[in-house]
C-alpha cells in the first residue's frame, strides 16, 4: 500500500504548462515533446548522478546483447552432451566448468540468459499491460467499474503471490508458456493500483479538461494524455517488477513447477546444480550469480530512475 | 546491540500511542469499514482458489489412487468426498464449514485439515516473527546509513548488501547460510525448529529477502524529512549530526516503515514456502507444498485460504497502523 | 505516560515470546499433549525433542525426504518403512550371503501346501502378543485378509487376488473371503483358485503385514494415522509422528524374538537432500538413503569408505516403446533402439556405475535372473542398418515423456538418451507431462516412450512378467500395448506350474521370446543400494529387495 507511495503521488506537475493548445494535435505534439524531452534530460542526470545507476544498466545491455547473440557469444553448444567430460572443473576449454552431463556451463547460463530475461519480461509486460489498461478504466471512469476492478485487484493482491503462482501451476502444469500466464495473473494488480491512482488526479488536470472539452474521445485521452504521464512510474515498475519475476521462476523450479529441461532457466540450473554444492560448487553457484547480478542491476536501476524520475524525491 | 534494538522498538510504541490517542473513534470507524470491505475480498479469493483448483486436469481421486484401484472403488470415494456434486453446490458447502472454521479432510492423511494447519502455524508464525526482526536490523541499519552518506560509497554498499538478500534466490541464500554457519562453522544446527538457536539461520534466510525493500524505503524516507525545515532548524541549533538523525528524523521516517511489517508478512509467507523446506521446519509453508506434491486438494485449498485470512489481516492493521500513524490521512477520510 | 509505554512495550515483547513459545506444542491427530521447547539440539544425535511423552535420547536418527501418508499399509504402495518395523508378517524372506533367498517362518511356524498347489494350511506362532497385550491368533489372520480386500482406500488387493473368492469380496457378491479360513486358534487355512507358486513369496510382501482384528476395527479410520492405536507384532511400536517433522518408533520389549538392541529410532522428515546431507556430517543423522542423494554417493564413497552399507536394489530399469505408436510396430526399430542406447554410459554417468546392465526382465537378485542368456550391445551403426532395413533410414521422430515429478536423475536419462538416439539418426523430443496427466495418459496406453523402474515387492519373476506382460489390460496400462495374445495367456498361465523348475524354465523362454526375439522393452540397468551409517550404528543391512524401507530390528549402537 504505502510502499508504493512515491510513485502513487506520481509526475504532477511534468505537464504543468502543455495544456494550453487548442486542438488536440497540438496538444499531443506538446505533451510528446516535452515527455520525450524530459525524459532524456532526467536519464542524463541519472548517468552524471548515479554512477551505480549507469553502471547497471550497461551491464543489463550486455547481458541483452550476449543472451541475444548467444549462439555467436557462447564458446560452446549449450546443448552438446559429453558424457566423458562431466563434472569438470572450471579450466580454458570451460571456463566455468562443465555439468552433469558435460555441457559447458558458461554455454548454458549464456542460453539461459534467453530464458530468464524471457521469463523476466513477458510476464511482466503482460501483467502491466493488464493493470495499466484496467488502472486507467477504473481511475477514469470510476464508479462501478472502478469499484469491480478494484475489487478484484484486492482479492488478487490478498494472494500470497508464490502460492498463487504454485496453484497456477499445479492446475496446468509446468512449462514456459504457464510460467508466463502464472506470473501474470499474480503481478497485474500492483500496477492497476498505481496507474489509477495517477490517473485519479491526472484527470482532474486542466490539460485534461482541456481535451475533455474540444471533444476528444475518452480512449484518446487515456491513452495519449493520461497514459504518457504515468509512463515514469510505470518504467520504474517495470524495473523492479522484472527481478521479481525472475526469483519467482527460481522459486518453481526449486519445486519442481516452473521450466522443465532441456529448457534451462538459471533458476532450474541452480536448482539442478546444488546438488552438487559440496563439490562442483560452480554448478549452483554460477547460475545464481548470473541471477544475482541481473536482479541487484535491475534493483539499482530502478532505485536510480526512481530518484530522478519521480519529483516527489526529484526535489532533494 | 539489543537495548539500541529495544530502546527504538520503545520509541515507537510510544509514538504509536501518542498518535492513537483520541483518534479511537476515527479508527474503530476505520477498522469497522475495513474488515466490512474484506469479507467480498475473501469470498473471492476462496471462488477464485475453488474454481482454479477444480478445472486441474484429471480426476483428483483417479491421480490420488495412483494405478491399483478399480473404477467402482473410485466412484465410491468420489460420492463419498461429495466430488460428484455440482461445482457451485461443493463451494457453498466449503465456504459454510469453513465459516465454521472447518477446512474439510485431507484426501491423504484422512485428517481435518484445520487441525493440521493449526499444528503447523504455531512454526511458521515464530518463524516469521524472527525473519521479521532481522529483516528490521539489517534493513533498517542499511536503510540509515545510506542515507546519512547518501549517494557516497557506503551508501551504496549498505544498500548493495541489503538487497543481496532479495537477489538471490531463496533456497541458495538458505543453503548457503546453512553450508558456512552450520556446516562449516558448527554454529548451528544444520536443521531444526526447536530452539531458538535452530531457527536463527532460517530467520536470516527469510528476513534478509525482506531487508531490502525495509532498507529502500527507511533510506528514502530519511533522505526526504532530512530535508525538511524542523531538522534543518535542529542542525542549525548546532545539534550534534547523529543526534539529530536518530531523536527527530528517524522517528518520522520510521511511521510508514512500521506499516510495512504488516505487509511483509505476505512475502514472508511466501518466503517460508523454500525456506521451511530447506531447513525442515514443520510450518505452513511446507504444507502447500505436500498439497501439491500429493495433489491434496483440501489442504492446499484450506493452507492457501488460510495464508490469505492472514495477509488480508495483516493489509488491515498496515492500514490501521497507517491511519493512526500519519497526520496527512487523518483528515482526509 | 512513559511509564504506561514500558508497560505496552513489555506486554507486546511478552506477547511476541509466548507466540514463539507456542511453536512447541504440537498436536499429531491424537492432540497430544506439548511440550516444552528444548534448547540445545544438534550437539549430539539423538534427543531432539519428544512429542509424544517419549523421551528419544539415545535413539537412532534416520531420515525422509518425504512424510508419509500412513502406516496402515493395506493403503500405501510405498512407505512400507513404518509397517516393516511395527507389523510382523506370516513368513519372512531371508537372503544369505550368497545372494540366495529362501522363505523362513514369522507368525506362521510352518505350513503345508496340498499337492494340486491349491491349499495352503499354516500353523501359526503360540504366545505372540500385538503391543497393546492381545493375543496373536488365527482370527486376525483372517480379518487382515478380508480387510485388505475391502478397506476404503486398499491399495494392495493384488497381492491376494489368487485367493478363493477374493474378486467376489472386492466386487461386493459375497461378505467374506471364501478362501480363507481359521481351523482353530493357531491354524489358518488358504485356498487358491488356481495353483501360485508365488503365493509364499507374495505373503512377505509388506502389504500381507499381519493386523490386531481388535484394535485395528477399534481404530477405524484412525488406524495408521494415531499412533497410538497402531498397532502390531513388530518389533517397535510407533510412538510419535508430528507431520512433516519426525516420525517415532520406541522398541517393543516384549518382542517375540527378542527385543531389538536399538531403544528406538527417530525418522526426521528432510525434503531437501543437501540439507540431509550436511545433517549427516555433522552428525545429526546415522542412517542416511544415499539413493535420495545419488549425487552425493561418490563423495560419500570417498569421504566415508568405511561406513557405506551397500545391496542389491532388485529392480529393473526399463524403457518402452509403446506398440501403438508409429513406428514402433515394427520389431527391426525396436531392436534398432535396444541397440541405440549406451546403457553402461549411463549408468556410469548417473550412478557411477554402480549397478548392473540387465538383458531381460528379472533383475539381478531376483529368482530366475538369467546371466547366461542372450545380451544386448550397444551398437549404433548396426542400429541404423536396421533401421534402413526397416525403411527408416532417414530416421524419424518419436517423443519421450517426462514425468515432472520423476527424480532429476530420471530426467538426466532422458536427456541423455535424446542425444544417443540423435547418434542412430533417431530424433527424440523430451515432452513434459505434469504427474497426474503423466499418470493418465499412461494407463489409457498413450504415453510415448518413457523411463522407469520397478522394484520387487516379492521375490519371484512373476511379481514382474506378469505385472508387464500378463495380460492386455496390463500392457496397456503400461503404455506398452505389446499385441501377442497367445505370449500373454502363457504368462499368465505360468503362475500356475506348480513344479518349480519347469516354471522357472518356462519365466526364461518368455522373457527370451518377450526382448531378444520381439524387443518389447529396452531393459536398461539394475542399481546398486547404497547406505551410510554413522560410525556408531552396528549391524544395518538393507531390506533384500532393496526398496527404500528399514528393518531396524538387528540394528545396535556402539558407544
Amino acid at each position: 500500500m504505502k510502499e508504493d507511495k512515491n510513485q502513487v503521488v506520481g509526475s504532477e506537475n511534468m505537464n504543468g504548462g502543455q495544456a494550453r493548445g487548442k486542438n488536440h494535435e497540438d496538444l499531443d505534439f506538446l505533451a510528446q515533446m516535452g515527455e520525450s524531452d524530459s525524459l532524456a534530460d532526467k536519464l542524463k542526470i541519472l548517468a552524471r548522478q548515479n554512477k551505480l545507476a549507469a553502471f547497471s544498466a550497461v551491464i543489463l545491455i550486455l547481458i541483452f546483447l550476449a543472451a541475444v547473440f548467444a549462439p555467436v557469444v557462447a564458446p560452446c553448444d549449450h546443448l552438446a552432451q559429453s558424457l566423458t567430460d562431466r563434472l569438470q572443473d572450471p579450466s580454458a576449454a570451460h571456463l566455468l566448468g562443465t555439468d552433469e552431463l558435460g555441457r559447458d556451463v558458461l554455454s548454458r547460463i549464456i542460453f539461459g540468459a534467453r530464458i530468464s530475461l524471457t521469463i523476466g519480461l513477458v510476464p511482466t509486460l503482460i501483467s502491466m499491460a493488464i493493470g495499466t489498461v484496467l488502472g486507467l478504466c477504473a481511475g477514469f471512469y470510476g464508479g462501478k467499474t472502478d469499484f469491480i476492478i478494484m475489487r478484484l485487484a484486492d482479492v488478487m493482491l490478498a494472494f500470497p503471490s508464490l502460492l498463487l503462482a504454485m496453484v497456477v501451476m499445479y492446475t496446468m502444469g509446468g512449462g514456459l508458456i504457464n510460467i508466463f500466464i502464472a506470473l501474470s495473473l499474480v503481478n497485474w494488480a500492483g500496477t492497476a493500483r498505481i496507474v489509477r491512482a495517477q490517473t485519479l488526479s491526472l484527470k482532474e488536470k486542466e490539460f485534461v479538461e482541456a481535451a475533455k472539452s474540444i471533444g476528444v474521445k475518452k480512449w484518446t485521452i487515456m491513452f495519449r494524455h493520461i497514459l504518457p504521464n504515468c509512463l515514469p512510474s510505470l518504467i520504474v515498475l517495470f524495473t523492479l517488477n522484472i527481478p521479481s519475476a525472475i526469483l519467482s521462476e527460481a522459486s518453481l523450479s526449486f519445486l519442481g513447477i516452473g521450466a522443465q529441461p532441456p529448457s534451462a532457466s538459471w533458476g532450474l540450473m541452480a536448482v539442478r546444480g546444488k546438488k552438487y554444492l559440496f563439490s562442483e560448487p560452480w554448478l549452483s553457484i554460477a547460475p545464481s550469480a548470473a541471477i544475482m547480478i541481473v536482479v541487484m542491476a535491475f534493483n539499482f536501476l530502478g532505485d536510480g530512475l526512481r530518484d530522478v524520475l519521480d519529483p516527489y524525491l526529484k526535489e532533494q | 546491540m539489543e537495548k539500541s534494538v529495544l530502546r527504538l522498538f520503545y520509541q515507537i510504541v510510544c509514538l504509536l500511542w501518542k498518535n492513537a490517542e483520541g483518534r479511537l473513534f476515527f479508527v474503530l470507524n476505520r477498522v469497522l469499514k475495513r474488515i466490512v470491505i474484506s469479507v467480498p475480498v475473501l469470498i473471492g479469493v476462496v471462488l477464485a482458489i475453488f474454481i482454479m483448483l477444480r478445472i486441474v486436469p484429471g480426476d483428483p481421486v483417479t491421480t490420488m489412487m495412483g494405478e491399483h484401484v478399480n473404477p467402482a472403488v473410485i466412484e465410491k470415494i468420489s460420492r463419498e468426498m461429495g466430488l460428484d456434486q455440482p461445482v457451485i453446490v461443493q463451494f457453498f458447502k466449503y465456504v459454510f464449514n469453513a465459516l465454521r472454521g472447518d477446512f474439510g479432510t485431507s484426501y491423504r492423511l484422512n485428517r481435518n485439515v484445520t487441525q493440521i494447519i493449526l499444528d503447523a502455524f504455531p512454526n511458521t508464525v515464530r518463524l516469521s516473527l524472527m525473519a521479521a526482526a532481522v529483516a528490521w536490523l539489517i534493513g533498517i541499519v542499511a536503510g540509515v546509513v545510506a542515507a546519512v552518506r547518501q549517494n557516497k560509497l557506503l551508501d551504496r554498499m549498505f544498500m548493495g548488501c541489503a538487497l543481496m538478500g532479495v537477489s538471490m534466490p531463496v533456497f541458495m541464500t538458505a543453503l548457503i547460510l546453512q553450508y558456512v554457519f552450520a556446516f562449516k562453522l558448527k554454529w548451528f544446527p544444520v536443521s531444526g525448529y526447536d530452539s531458538w538457536k535452530a531457527m536463527v539461520l532460517p530467520a536470516i534466510a527469510l528476513g534478509w529477502n525482506s531487508a531490502g525493500s525495509i532498507a529502500r524505503m527507511t533510506r528514502s524516507n530519511l533522505v526526504e524529512i532530512m530535508q525538511n525545515d524542523f531538522i534543518r532548524t535542529a542542525r542549525a541549533k548546532g545539534l550534534m549530526e547523529k543526534g539529530v538523525i536518530l531523536k527527530h528524523a528517524l522517528k518520522n521516517a520510521m511511521l510508514p516503515v512500521v506499516t510495512m511489517m504488516a505487509l511483509q508478512f505476505s512475502s514472508m509467507l511466501s518466503g517460508a514456502v523454500l525456506t521451511e523446506s530447506v531447513f525442515g521446519v514443520p510450518g505452513i509453508g511446507r504444507l502447500a507444498v505436500n498439497g501439491i506434491e500429493t495433489r491434496d486438494m483440501p489442504l492446499l485449498q484450506g493452507t492457501v485460504v488460510f495464508t490469505t485470512i492472514l495477509i488480508i489481516a495483516g493489509n488491515l492493521i498496515a492500514d490501521l497502523l497507517y491511519n493512526v500513524l500519519d497526520p496527512r490521512i487523518r483528515e482526509g477520510a | 505516560m512513559k511509564r504506561r509505554m514500558g508497560l505496552v512495550l513489555a506486554g507486546t515483547l511478552a506477547f511476541s515470546l509466548a507466540l514463539s513459545g507456542c511453536g512447541g506444542s504440537k498436536g499429531d491427530g491424537t492432540g497430544s499433549e506439548s511440550s516444552a521447547v528444548q534448547a540445545g539440539t544438534g550437539e549430539t544425535t539423538g534427543a531432539s525433542q519428544a512429542d509424544s511423552g517419549v523421551d528419544t535420547a539415545g535413539f537412532m536418527m534416520d531420515v525422509l525426504n518425504a512424510d508419509i501418508q500412513t502406516a496402515d499399509v493395506q493403503k500405501t504402495s510405498k512407505d512400507y518403512t513404518v509397517p516393516t518395523n511395527i507389523y510382523d508378517r506370516l513368513v519372512e524372506i531371508e537372503v544369505d550371503d550368497q545372494g540366495t533367498s529362501k522363505i523362513v517362518p514369522s507368525l506362521a511356524e510352518d505350513w503345508d501346501i496340498s499337492g494340486d498347489g491349491l491349499e495352503y494350511t499354516f500353523h501359526l506362532r503360540q504366545g505372540v502378543k500385538f503391543q497393546n497385550g492381545n493375543d496373536f491368533t488365527a482370527e486376525d489372520v483372517v480379518y487382515t485378509f478380508n480387510r485388505l480386500l475391502t478397506v476404503q482406500g486398499g491399495v494392495n488387493t493384488e497381492l491376494l487376488d489368487q485367493v478363493k473368492g477374493a474378486a467376489e469380496l472386492i466386487e461386493g457378491s459375497a461378505d467374506t473371503l471364501e478362501g480363507v479360513e481359521a481351523v482353530d486358534d493357531y491354524t489358518v487355512k488358504v485356498t487358491l483358485k488356481e495353483p501360485f507358486a508365488a503365493f509364499l513369496s507374495c505373503l512377505t510382501a509388506p502389504g500381507l503385514s499381519i493386523y490386531d482384528s481388535e484394535a485395528t476395527e477399534a481404530a477405524g479410520d484412525q488406524f495408521g494415522m494415531d499412533p497410538a492405536v497402531t498397532v502390531g507384532t513388530g518389533p517397535f511400536k510407533f510412538a510419535g509422528w508430528t507431520f512433516n517433522d519426525q516420525l517415532v518408533l520406541e522398541k517393543n520389549e516384549d518382542y517375540w524374538k527378542g527385543a531389538p538392541e536399538l531403544p528406538g529410532v527417530v525418522i526426521k522428515i528432510i525434503p531437501d537432500t543437501e540439507t540431509q546431507t550436511m545433517m549427516f556430517e555433522s552428525g545429526e543423522l546415522d542412517l542416511i538413503d544415499l539413493d535420495f542423494v545419488t549425487d552425493a554417493a561418490d563423495r560419500f564413497l570417498e569421504t566415508y569408505p568405511d561406513q557405506i552399507v551397500q545391496g542389491p536394489r532388485v529392480g529393473i530399469t526399463y524403457f518402452t516403446m509403446n506398440f501403438n505408436i508409429e513406428p514402433f510396430q515394427d520389431v527391426k526399430v525396436r531392436q534398432a533402439v535396444q541397440m541405440a542406447i549406451d546403457r553402461q554410459a549411463i549408468l556410469d554417468a548417473l550412478y557411477g556405475g554402480r549397478g548392473q546392465v540387465e538383458h531381460g526382465i528379472y533383475p539381478f537378485g531376483l529368482i530366475g535372473f538369467n546371466d547366461g542368456k542372450n545380451k544386448i550391445s550397444y551398437d549404433p551403426e548396426g542400429a541404423k542398418a536396421l533401421l534402413t532395413e526397416a525403411g527408416y533410414g532417414s530416421g524419424f521422430t518419436m517423443e519421450l515423456a517426462a514425468d515432472a515429478s520423476a527424480s532429476d536423475t530420471v530426467t538426466m536419462a532422458l536427456e541423455i538418451i535424446k542425444e544417443q538416439l540423435a547418434e542412430a539418426g533417431i530424433h527424440a523430443e523430451i515432452k513434459n507431462y505434469d504427474e497426474s496427466t503423466w499418470l493418465e495418459t499412461r494407463k489409457a496406453g498413450e504415453l510415448g516412450s518413457f523411463m522407469s523402474t520397478w522394484t520387487a515387492d516379492f521375490n519371484d519373476p512373476e511379481n514382474f512378467i506378469y505385472t508387464f506382460f500378463g495380460n492386455e489390460e496390463k500392457t496397456r496400462i503400461r503404455s506398452i500395448n505389446y499385441p501377442d495374445t497367445a505370449v500373454m495367456s502363457r504368462v499368465s498361465k505360468a503362475r500356475g506350474i506348480v513344479n518349480e523348475d519347469e516354471r522357472l524354465a518356462e519365466y526364461q523362454a518368455l522373457e527370451e521370446k518377450l526382448i531378444h526375439e520381439d524387443a518389447a522393452w529396452v531393459p536398461m540397468y539394475s542399481r546398486m543400494h547404497l547406505w551410510a551409517v554413522s560410525k556408531r550404528v552396528q549391524n544395518f543391512k538393507p531390506v533384500w529387495s532393496g526398496v527404500s524401507d528399514r528393518m531396524y530390528y538387528g540394528v545396535s549402537l556402539s558407544e
